[in-house]
């Protein structure tokens, strides 16, 4: 009981003590295992989405198109609607293919769904504004009617006719925009298309108007809705049938893109937290030793010494994991429907995901703090009482080498070589910032094909909007994690060179040359981990890219590299400049206390 | 009359520091016997092997030879986590640097030997509030070590080590870094715990300390070259506090 009390007593008291360092590992664990959440639970939350949708409009289980309207396609959908495994149908119904234009000059491709006044007992589609449909009027899908910027009241222009907008409307019966067609005019490829419903007085008048292409559909309720395979396999052509399963399926083809962005994205992150974290610990090296020392002086065992130290990082990375998953929670919506398509709450992060999160934290907080505490646990009880600064290897032919160079120069490489595990985590950090940045550009540079007619791009692409915005959150949290890395790592080894620092003063160093040695210091193992960056970048988004992609030109990813390495040089500037400007003698009386 | 069964018993202790041509001996051989209730006081010059032997004495170093019993019983056999808790128990440090908690109060550092050997929160409390008082801080309780003068923390320190009542309490230079004033209040302490019978050994350059002391061992190049038991030592033997603070230079 009372080494518990001591354990959250010393781990509580080195928070408050440490309040910058407790925030930054929950901040780094935080957004690491959000992103990671939110890569895992896509596929749940876009399902469950498509399951409140598919509840609330009494969704149906099979949607059978005939592609071409004949005789035998007819007949086919007749004896469809009597088949002894369906209990309710609605239509068959007239799709008719057309274009859409606004007043805004936004066009699209659509197809009108020849709906009765009063919705049947399977397709309801579910109203979200205005009212269902009316002589004259049209109902737009809301995923589409959103990406036109079109609402109630307004007017669309379809095949060359103007109708007011009598309502907005959600089904389950179709993919999500701009997948509404299903499958194209005659059976063939379906382009970008929105989707419309009319009367079916309407749709015929529209359909038989401008001789537009006219499919016919039919909505199927079945015995057993689970059984939709074996009810497809049993009624072959002349008819193409989908499931509810494939719709659903169908609606995760908006975020194929996104799901490895953030999956991929939360690795990078969770590596940059470690290397962070790892660092600040190593900066606090000395005073955990110390404190280890005197714990065991007291009579504390090995293990207690193990359990205080890393309890606190546990506890830490725990609350940043149960924070992320809840910030997964509530931003997965927004993720997972980028259309508006859909309706409905989606649950939170499942099982498996909240695990392997929880793992990612967990490891987290192991790798940044395992090396000190077993450092603290291992240090013979006086010479941790009186622990200093790690003391480096003596490296005479680097000394013989810097010996050669500007002074700055000569500190940096010194400085560097002193601790070249931390050069190779600052290595890594840039190089991880790299990745990110190079995945941008690349997903940047995609040529563009808009929604709108002939691919005008006055229709937005969702799909890969949705990429650049989620690739741009990843890459801005990648460089956020990064720049704090930059300042501890300068701070770190500013810190634990301050004696040596001070004595190169009183050899007649200025600040200003301590300064520029300590920024060195960080440019040094970056410059290769910027230039590691770009290959391993192009690298990565070419094992996760899905079908071609075009690379941009060397002279935009190298200039990251480079951009890269300046905001290095300018982030080190003022821990540096702060550090190189402490009282020589205090800093001197300081390592010898 | 027979002498009080020992508390130390040490029989050829040696240790040895570096390795191969860079080894230095640091204690050389020293037979030792500390009985109940005694102050002992070791003397001699830097590097002379006298931390070393403390730390031998309380288990924070292993011995290269020879070995180290309290209350009878072998401690330089024992594994680390046995060490600590004979440590916890039985032993009570206090460094010339008070290694104190930084981030915890006065009583909390107190608190930390009783929680460690289980005891229960209020208990540990209770009981540190009473140190406190012994010591005379019982107005600082809630102070952070920061917040301390030198002497303060070193009073700490010293209720910190009497915590869980250890058969002796080992002190390592406790007045090396206290003015004047603060080193009486800590000899003041420690005429206190002599007269209470606690056992003491305490490592010091001071002569006002060791002044204080029943016996008085010198050292010398990791060898005891001197043992002497101190006759009318202690303030009480003396002209109370006018001779304490003769002692320590407050008086003519």
């Amino acid at each position: 009981m009372g080494s518990l009390v001591l354990v959250v007593r010393l781990g509580l008291a080195d928070v408050r003590r440490h309040r910058v360092q407790a925030v930054m590992l929950l901040l780094a664990v935080t957004v690491a295992t959000a992103t990671m959440a939110l890569g895992l639970s896509l596929r749940g939350v876009s399902d469950a989405l498509y399951e409140q949708t598919r509840a609330a409009t009494a969704g149906p289980d099979v949607v059978a198109l005939s592609g071409v309207t004949g005789p035998a396609q007819t007949s086919a959908l007749a004896a469809l609607a009597d088949d002894p495994d369906v209990v309710a149908h609605q239509g068959p119904y007239r799709v008719v293919y057309a274009d859409l234009a606004t007043r805004d000059s936004l066009t699209s491709h659509v197809v009108v769904h020849g709906f009765a006044e009063t919705p049947g007992s399977v397709d309801r589609p579910l109203v979200t504004s205005g009212r269902w449909l009316r002589p004259g009027g049209a109902v737009l899908e809301r995923g589409f009617a959103t990406a036109l910027g079109v609402g109630v009241g307004d007017h669309v222009t379809i095949a060359g006719r103007s109708y007011p907008v009598v309502g907005i409307a959600v089904t389950a019966a179709t993919s999500i925009y701009p997948w509404a067609a299903q499958i194209g005019p005659y059976g063939g490829p379906s382009d970008s298309t929105g989707l419309a419903w009319m009367t079916r007085a309407d749709a015929q008048a529209l359909a038989s108007s401008r001789d537009l292409p006219v499919t016919m559909a039919l909505d199927l309720k079945l015995r057993d809705p689970a059984a939709t395979e074996s009810f497809i396999d049993a009624h072959p052509v002349p008819l193409t049938l989908h499931s509810w399963q494939f719709t659903a399926e169908q609606d995760m083809v908006i975020l194929r893109n996104s799901q490895p962005i953030l999956v991929v994205g939360s690795w990078l992150l969770g590596f940059l937290a470690v290397t962070g974290v790892a660092a600040l610990a190593a900066g606090r090296a000395v005073e955990q030793t110390r404190r280890a020392g005197l714990l065991k002086a007291v009579g504390a065992t090995p293990g207690l010494i193990a359990t205080v130290l890393l309890t606190e990082y546990l506890a830490l990375a725990l609350a940043g994991d149960a924070l992320g998953l809840v910030i997964a929670h509530l931003t997965a919506p927004a993720i997972a429907s980028p259309t508006a398509s859909r309706i409905g709450d989606a649950a939170g992060p499942g099982g498996a995901t909240v695990v392997t999160a929880t793992v990612l934290a967990v490891a987290v907080a192991l790798l940044s703090t395992l090396r000190p505490a077993l450092r603290a646990m291992r240090t013979a009880t006086v010479t941790a009482l009186s622990a200093t600064a790690h003391r480096p290897r003596h490296r005479p032919w680097l000394t013989a080498l810097s010996a050669l160079l500007p002074t700055p120069l000569l500190l940096g490489l010194r400085l560097t070589a002193r601790r070249p595990g931390r050069a190779v985590l600052q290595a890594c950090s840039t190089a991880t910032t790299v990745i990110g940045i190079v995945a941008l550009l690349i997903i940047g540079a995609q040529p563009e094909r808009g929604y709108g007619l002939d691919g005008s791009s006055a229709l937005p692409n969702l799909r890969d909007e949705h990429d650049r915005r989620v690739m741009l959150a990843v890459t801005a949290l990648l460089v956020a994690l990064a720049v704090v890395n930059t300042i501890t790592f300068t701070w770190t080894t500013a810190m634990e060179a301050r004696a040596n620092m001070a004595v190169a003063r009183t050899l007649g160093a200025t600040p200003g040359q301590i300064s520029m040695g300590l920024s060195t210091a960080q440019l040094l193992p970056s410059l290769p981990g910027a230039l590691a960056g770009v290959p391993l970048g192009i690298g990565l988004f070419a094992m996760f890219a899905l079908g071609k992609w075009t690379l941009p030109p060397s002279s935009w990813l190298f200039g990251a590299a480079f951009a890269t390495l300046v905001a290095t040089a300018a982030l080190t500037a003022l821990p540096a400049r702060l550090a190189a400007r402490q009282p020589v003698a205090r800093a001197l009386s300081a390592e010898t206390a | 009359m027979n002498e009080p069964s020992p508390v130390v018993e040490v029989r050829g202790l040696v240790k040895d520091h570096g390795e191969r041509q860079g080894r230095v001996r640091a204690v050389d051989a020293v037979d030792l016997e500390v009985p109940q209730g005694q102050t002992l006081a070791v003397m001699g010059p830097s590097g002379c092997g006298k931390s070393t032997l403390l730390h031998l004495l309380g288990g924070l170093e292993r011995p290269t030879g020879g070995e180290v019993r309290l209350a009878g019983r072998r401690v330089d056999t024992l594994s680390e986590r046995a060490l600590a808790r004979l440590r916890r128990r039985s032993v009570g440090f206090v460094f010339q640097a008070f290694h104190l908690v930084e981030e915890l109060s006065a009583a909390e550092n107190v608190e930390l030997p009783a929680l460690l050997a289980g005891r229960s929160r209020r208990e540990a409390r209770r009981s540190a509030n009473l140190l406190l008082e012994r010591v005379g801080l019982a107005g600082r309780a809630r102070h952070l070590p920061s917040q301390l003068s030198g002497g303060q923390r070193q009073r700490v320190a010293i209720a910190r080590a009497l915590a869980n009542e250890p058969l002796v309490v080992l002190a390592d230079e406790p007045t090396g870094n206290l003015d004047t004033a603060a080193t009486l209040e800590v000899l003041r302490i420690f005429e206190d715990l002599r007269s209470a019978g606690q056992t003491l050994v305490i490592v010091t350059h001071d002569e006002r300390v060791s002044a204080t002391a029943d016996r008085l061992i010198s050292m010398r190049d990791g060898m005891f070259v001197d043992d002497t038991r101190m006759v009318g030592s202690g303030i009480g033997s003396g002209t109370g506090s006018g001779w304490l603070g003769g002692l320590v230079g407050l008086e003519g």
